[in-house]
């Protein structure tokens, strides 16, 4: 039942604006619709998916504190479905196909009822097929009741996207027939003889034996390379662009609903102070540069005080493309937009830390006395358990050069939630503060800290060769569930075995990010976890009803890297088992 | 008149700093325009020469209330109280000077002498022992942990462009600062 009272026909078949990017709505009721849309970019058109007609589909905008009902209407051919992604709710509203309820099928209408009990900056998606790489996204942005612990006079969504010119489908099956098809960086014969000419030749053969043993390649920071990263549907030439007044505050609050691609964001010319993380307040933190991993969102504050535009910059971490937006105090104005920089290779030192891979030798490696106790809940960790203790870099470094330490010459500062020696340790551009998890304090904790109740271990897996993606070396087509306690607080430990980046996201509980600052851990709903790193979150299981974790990498989640999760007990124990009516 | 009675604790009036740039401010105080009506950002005041009372409530992270008017050559009391979890600053100051101060309060930080709720004086100690940077009072600030009050009595100047802000880092950019109109 709905508690609050709309009146009017009009609340009723509200339909909010696919154009733009801001259409405030009256809040309570809404209407969506799930449509077959064409993309466009400059450089490519195709068939999409869309909510209201359009990609991103409408900035939704709640209120803490209001109950919601939003009808959303199937007008695919194909069923559909739609997840609030970082809204605490009934595991039975969360959208997810199969596990919350039965899906949307064509030509129905699902009405989805829930109470609004968070605040800040979250977003939407189709949780079917690969609707969302396929458009199927948008923002939502809640207003808090109270006051905010920070300060605006305008905000801004900018949601980040890898708009790719082949359809979900089509990708998949490449990537499963040839996992490197959209990897355009492959090194070539001319880089071997260079490296041959560096190294030598034996060492260069060895070299590709090691590379060719793991199955994988020094450029497979990114598996999906040839997309066109998009700001709220603008592509770096159709430039999304945000007015102001010099003197201004302005939130910016960044959502990244690429398919596969994480960013890095910059905006040259202007600090950015960080006040929030998946929609949590966190103490405000200054920075140069963040990274924003697949299903994240952060919150800054930026005050441009010169009259002039300013670019946001907005780098794939493959360095392959870039989106672009601009702020300006006018229509029409624009900043320099900054090259793409040199794109990282992986290093053997990350792949050290990844043995779960195909017989790899260790031999010639010396686990040295590199002291990490320092690192909060980061730690490195063999597959076979043993903690690594640091290790010697020196004879690996070979022809594989850690570019991000040499960008722009800037030394960069260590960042615990990074495999020492990788090659995907961030750096600023402008040699500046780059934010790190370990920067995350909650601004007001939600939970009392307290000590977990058990430890659960997933080592995240996979063989690339086959792109066969899965957690504990079973993908989730062959897995049992995860199942929770109402009441305990899990302490999860995320082993990153992989080459490859993986944002963790848990539905319907929050995400606690053991980043070593105790009581003021920051409170997430995706957890990034970096190659050859070990990262531990606990989550207060408070939330009845079955729900999955799954790595947001579209292509990864499909190939099984996923867990349904069962919490068992608590007040609606009960209906965790039976059917949930849909439409 | 004192709208609240309030207990200067011992440690409330000290204000994290390094020494070295503690004159620049005071210079910045106390130069161009002479004895009198202070200088650029005005002077300590004398509890006799008050006229008004003004009460500041912090709160995470913004003050209450967010402006404040002074007539031009005013001596005010300023009541402060910390009603938030994090430890603030009310510190009187013209634009740049807080900028100048922002980096002061990071490295206070780094030396884990600024926790988020409360201040490490052993910490402090080791800071000062180690680098000669300690803490000092500044009479154009207040640094309160949780729960704390404390006093600060200011003679503003005839023109200046002041703000009252926190120079814990992040607080004054996500915008706990506050103009102060001076009139007629």
């Amino acid at each position: 039942m709905l508690s609050r009272n709309l009146c009017g026909a009009g609340a009723l078949a509200l339909v909010l604006a696919a154009a733009g990017h801001a259409a405030p709505a009256t809040a309570g009721e809404y209407s969506l619709t799930v449509d077959p849309i064409t993309v466009r970019t400059s450089d490519f058109s195709r068939k999409g998916v869309g909510f209201n007609s359009g990609s991103p589909g409408p900035v939704l905008r709640f209120k803490e504190g209001e109950d919601v009902t939003i009808h959303v209407t199937n007008n695919l051919s194909e069923p559909t479905s739609i997840h609030w992604h970082g809204l605490i709710l009934p595991y039975d509203q969360d959208g997810v196909p199969g596990v919350s309820y039965d899906g949307i099928a064509p030509g129905e209408t699902f009405t989805y009822t829930f109470p609004i009990v968070q605040a800040g900056t979250y977003w939407y998606h189709s949780h079917s097929d690969f609707q969302e790489p396929d458009g199927a996204y948008g923002a939502i942005v809640i207003e808090p009741e109270g006051r905010e612990p920070f300060r605006y006079d305008r905000d801004y969504v900018v949601v980040l996207a890898d708009a790719h010119p082949h359809r979900g489908h089509r990708i998949m099956r490449n990537l499963k027939m040839m996992p490197d098809y959209y990897n355009r960086q492959q090194q070539t014969l001319f880089d071997f003889f260079r490296d041959a000419g560096d190294m030598g030749f034996d060492a260069a053969v060895a070299d590709r034996l090691d590379w060719g043993d793991m199955r994988m390649m020094k450029t497979d920071i990114e598996d999906l390379q040839g997309f066109t990263p998009l700001i709220n549907g603008m592509d770096p030439e159709q430039n999304w662009t945000g007015l102001f007044e010099p003197g201004e505050r302005i939130r910016l609050r960044f959502v990244n609903a690429s398919a596969m691609s994480y960013f890095d964001i910059r905006i040259p010319g202007l600090e950015m102070t960080v006040v929030q993380a998946d929609g949590n307040n966190v103490q405000p933190v200054k920075v140069d540069e963040f990274r924003i991993a697949v299903a994240e969102t952060y919150d800054v504050i930026v005050r441009p005080r010169e009259d002039r535009a300013f670019t946001i910059f907005a780098e794939s971490l493959g360095r392959t493309a870039f989106a672009r937006g601009t702020l300006a105090p006018r229509e029409g104005m624009t900043a320099e937009v900054p090259e793409l920089r040199e794109p990282p290779l992986l290093t053997m030192a990350d792949m050290s830390l990844a043995p779960g891979m195909a017989g790899m030798d260790h031999g010639g490696m010396d686990h040295g006395s590199m002291d990490h106790g320092s690192m909060g809940g980061v730690t490195h960790t063999m597959a076979d358990g043993t903690v690594m203790q640091g290790m010697d870099h020196g004879s690996m470094d070979g022809g594989a050069m850690d570019h991000s330490m040499h960008a722009m010459g800037a030394p960069a500062q260590a960042d615990p939630f990074y495999a020492p020696g990788s090659g995907l340790m961030p750096a600023a551009a402008n040699g500046g503060k780059f934010l790190s998890y370990a920067d995350l304090k909650a601004q007001a904790p939600l939970y009392e800290d307290r000590d977990a109740t058990r430890e659960i271990e997933l080592r995240l897996t996979g063989n690339m060769e086959r792109y066969i993606w899965s957690i504990n070396g079973v993908k989730h087509a062959d897995s049992e569930p995860i199942r929770l306690t109402y009441g305990e607080r899990v302490r999860f430990k995320f082993v990153n075995e992989t080459m490859m980046t993986h944002p963790m996201h848990l539905h319907g509980m929050w995400s606690i990010i053991d980043n070593g600052n105790g009581e003021w851990d920051p409170i997430k709903h995706v957890v990034s976890v970096a190659p050859g790193t070990t990262v531990y979150m606990e989550t207060e299981v408070d939330a009845p009803g079955q729900w999955i974790m799954h790595c947001h990498l579209s292509y990864h989640m499909d190939a099984g890297m996923m867990r349904k999760v069962i919490v068992e007990g608590g007040p609606r124990a009960a209906g965790v088992t039976s059917p949930v009516s849909g439409g | 008149m004192l709208s609240k009675k309030t207990t200067l604790a011992a440690i409330a009036g000290t204000v994290l700093s390094m020494l070295a740039s503690a004159p620049a401010a005071l210079a910045a105080g106390s130069d161009g325009h002479g004895h009198g009506h202070g200088g650029a950002t005005g002077e300590p005041g004398k509890p006799g020469d008050v006229t008004t009372t003004i009460n500041v409530t912090m709160y995470d992270n913004y003050y209450e209330p967010e402006e404040i008017t002074v007539k031009e050559g005013e001596t005010v009391r300023f009541v402060i109280t910390n009603a938030g979890r994090f430890v603030h600053e009310f510190n009187i100051a013209t634009p740049d000077m807080h900028e100048a101060h922002g980096p002061e309060m990071m490295m206070m930080m780094e030396h884990g002498v600024l926790m988020p709720d409360r201040i490490d004086w052993a910490a402090a100690e080791a800071m000062q022992q180690s680098m000669g940077h300690g803490m000092h009072e500044e009479p154009n600030s207040l640094l309160l942990e949780p729960g704390q009050s404390g006093e600060l009595i200011w003679r503003f100047p005839d023109h200046a462009e002041l703000e009252f802000a926190c120079n814990i880092p992040g607080h004054y950019d996500s915008g706990m600062v506050g103009n102060v109109m001076l009139t007629h």
